[in-house]
């Protein structure tokens, strides 16, 4: 029997993210920020519909939306819509990988990206303001109504609780995030200031990821002076030449080495008498390289405190193996938010 | 039991019940301040009655026994942390300050003959009362040194031996905590060297008397400690280490000082 049109709004979802679309998919049907407004008024506006909202991301797009349809002519709409929109060729149409959400599914779906549960990140924060910024724009832009309305209210007080009540966005995932927390936890990041000896991409990594958070100031210092002048441009920090560096070491607070040298590049010796400079003033030192750059030894040395990659990696794998833990306790949230919203008996 | 004893008695339980959660939350490491926060409040409201109906019962700041002079320092220490906490960001001291709270109550519960009567007394001297408040005050605030200080040393050892657990995340980074420390003893020694001045001058006690002898010892070790912190002369651990050891030889004091009348 074929599907009648409902008299009700029906909710639904069609996405596609990081694990159903491949990037070069996916950027060719990303919708630009500043046309959030306009893209959502465009899906409100489809034949048989009466709400729209559209979210992009660089990891996912997605258009949440009601209509008065059976649910397979609505999400038929909704793919075309999206390859006319984007003009997409056939054999794009079929490389294109999407996942329809109808009802109570659309929402535990919104509810766990709003939750950070359904990112490449697991927990990260950064999707809660996207999603918020994509609502905000299909308000302003007038494509929402009373369901849509209500959902996306539903799911920030969801995404809250999770965050409240669970530490699934608690510990580091990545190399660059323990690196930064590593940094909060011995200085002020404000008046940090780092060297970066050797400049490699994992070291460019934490350098970027401590600037963002606020760090004072970089050098860089490399072998190669060009590739240093080069790096220290990119983050607005200053270049060094190779011999110079030993030379203002006491200066920095924090020190990330990545250089290929075969042997110790900093030793305990050098290091004894840069604390002794600095008055003993704590110092982070970060040692990404392989074979190490660092001597062992340096980490007993008072107010030093070094971490090597292998360090920086376990607990990098200790903050993703606590957020899986904690998936369970997250799931269990939003199906009781769900429950109490009415989305499932 | 008088009036004042139960007050006490109610924010022992206060200051424990701020604890318990505390720990326990911190442990999960779901913890924020605002959990705690109302307790360590309502601990204090319950001391202040206390201290007030005592003073009321004796006519005189009740600063002369050993228990009374201790459920005053406790009494600062609240005080401080709620001045100090917020301003430092050390919204964690609180779970660190409660034990000692608690400790230092309980003694003073506990000590036989605690709480006497004080011999009926002339005019109250102004000066003699602010002496006193000063010293006892100054006392509190190594206390809040003292218990920062441990907190550095955890921070330290969990950096040191890549110890990135939950309590990790809660304390503070460890240049804030030997910031605080810092400006916790100069606020100590300022307040302290305040009320020998005052001892000196205004109430002509001299330099050898006995109990006097053991204020200016305190005072020695923290003119010591600051020093040291000014001229960088210690590691950052070293002070913190020295803050968290040095508070004994003040806590050991008030049993000499309140001994001498």
């Amino acid at each position: 029997m074929a599907e009648q049109a409902s008299p009700q709004p029906q909710l639904v979802c069609l996405g596609l993210n990081y694990r159903t679309t491949p990037v070069e998919v996916r950027e060719r049907v990303a919708f630009a920020q500043t046309k959030l407004a306009e893209a959502s008024q465009q899906v409100g506006g489809l034949q048989g519909f009466a709400e729209g909202l559209v979210l992009s991301t660089c990891n996912r797009v997605e258009i949440y939306a009601t209509h008065h349809l059976p649910g397979a002519e609505a999400q038929q709409q909704l793919i075309d819509h999206l390859c006319d929109h984007f003009d997409l060729q056939s054999e794009q149409r079929e490389a294109l990988v999407t996942y329809p959400l109808h009802g109570s599914e659309a929402a535990r779906h919104l509810f766990r990206v709003v939750s950070g549960l359904d990112s490449m990140v697991l927990g990260e924060t950064e999707i809660f303001g996207q999603v918020k910024d994509a609502y905000q724009a299909a308000l302003q832009g007038g494509s929402t109504g009373r369901t849509l309305n209500k959902l996306f209210q539903q799911a920030f007080s969801v995404g809250k609780k999770v965050r409240n009540e669970t530490q699934i966005q608690r510990g580091s995932t990545s190399v660059g995030s323990v690196a930064v927390d590593l940094a909060e936890k011995v200085h002020d990041l404000s008046r940090c200031r780092i060297m970066l000896v050797g400049a490699g991409d994992m070291s460019r990594t934490c350098a970027q990821s401590l600037l963002s958070r606020g760090a004072h100031s970089i050098i860089v210092s490399n072998r190669s002076h060009e590739r240093a002048v080069e790096m220290a441009t990119e983050m607005g920090g200053r270049a060094l030449r190779f011999e110079e560096w030993e030379s203002v070491l006491h200066e920095v607070d924090v020190i990330i080495s990545s250089t290929s040298a075969p042997h110790f590049v900093i030793k305990a010796d050098l290091m004894q008498e840069v604390m002794r400079r600095r008055r003993w003033q704590p110092m982070l030192v970060i040692d990404i390289a392989v074979p190490r750059d660092v001597e062992p030894a340096v980490n007993a040395i008072e107010g030093v405190y070094l971490y090597d990659i292998d360090a920086l990696q376990q607990i990098a794998d200790e903050g993703r193996r606590q957020r899986e833990q904690q998936l369970r306790l997250c799931e269990a949230i939003i199906e009781q938010q769900l429950q109490k919203f009415g989305f499932v008996a | 039991m008088p009036p004042d004893r139960w007050f006490l008695l109610a924010a022992v339980a206060v200051f424990l019940a701020a604890v318990r959660p505390a720990l326990r939350s911190l442990k999960s490491g779901n913890w924020t301040v605002q959990r705690q926060w109302p307790l360590m409040l309502l601990g204090l409201a319950l001391q202040s009655t206390a201290l007030w109906l005592r003073g009321r019962e004796l006519g005189q700041c009740p600063m002369k026994s050993l228990s009374d002079v201790l459920v005053f320092v406790a009494w600062s220490v609240v005080l401080l942390y709620a001045l100090v906490g917020s301003g430092f960001r050390l919204s964690l001291l609180g779970i660190f300050t409660a034990p000692l709270v608690v400790l230092m109550l309980l003694l003073a519960l506990l000590l036989p003959g605690a709480f006497p009567d004080y011999p009926p007394r002339g005019p109250i001297n102004g000066w003699v009362e602010l002496h006193a408040a000063l010293a006892l005050v100054a006392y509190a605030a190594f206390a809040l040194a003292c218990i920062t200080g441990c907190m550095y040393l955890l921070q330290e050892r969990l950096l040191k031996r890549h110890r990135i657990g939950s309590l990790f995340y809660q304390l503070p980074p460890i240049q804030g905590l030997a910031r605080a420390i810092a400006r916790q003893v100069f606020l100590g020694l300022g307040l302290l060297t305040l009320s020998l001045l005052i001892s000196l001058l205004k109430l002509n006690t001299p330099i050898s008397n006995p109990k006097l002898l053991f204020s200016w010892g305190v005072w020695a070790l923290y003119l010591l400690i600051a020093l040291t912190i000014w001229r960088h002369s210690l590691s950052p651990r070293q002070t913190a280490l020295a803050a968290a050891l040095g508070f004994v030889i003040p806590f050991i004091s008030l049993w000499i000082v309140t001994s001498h009348g």
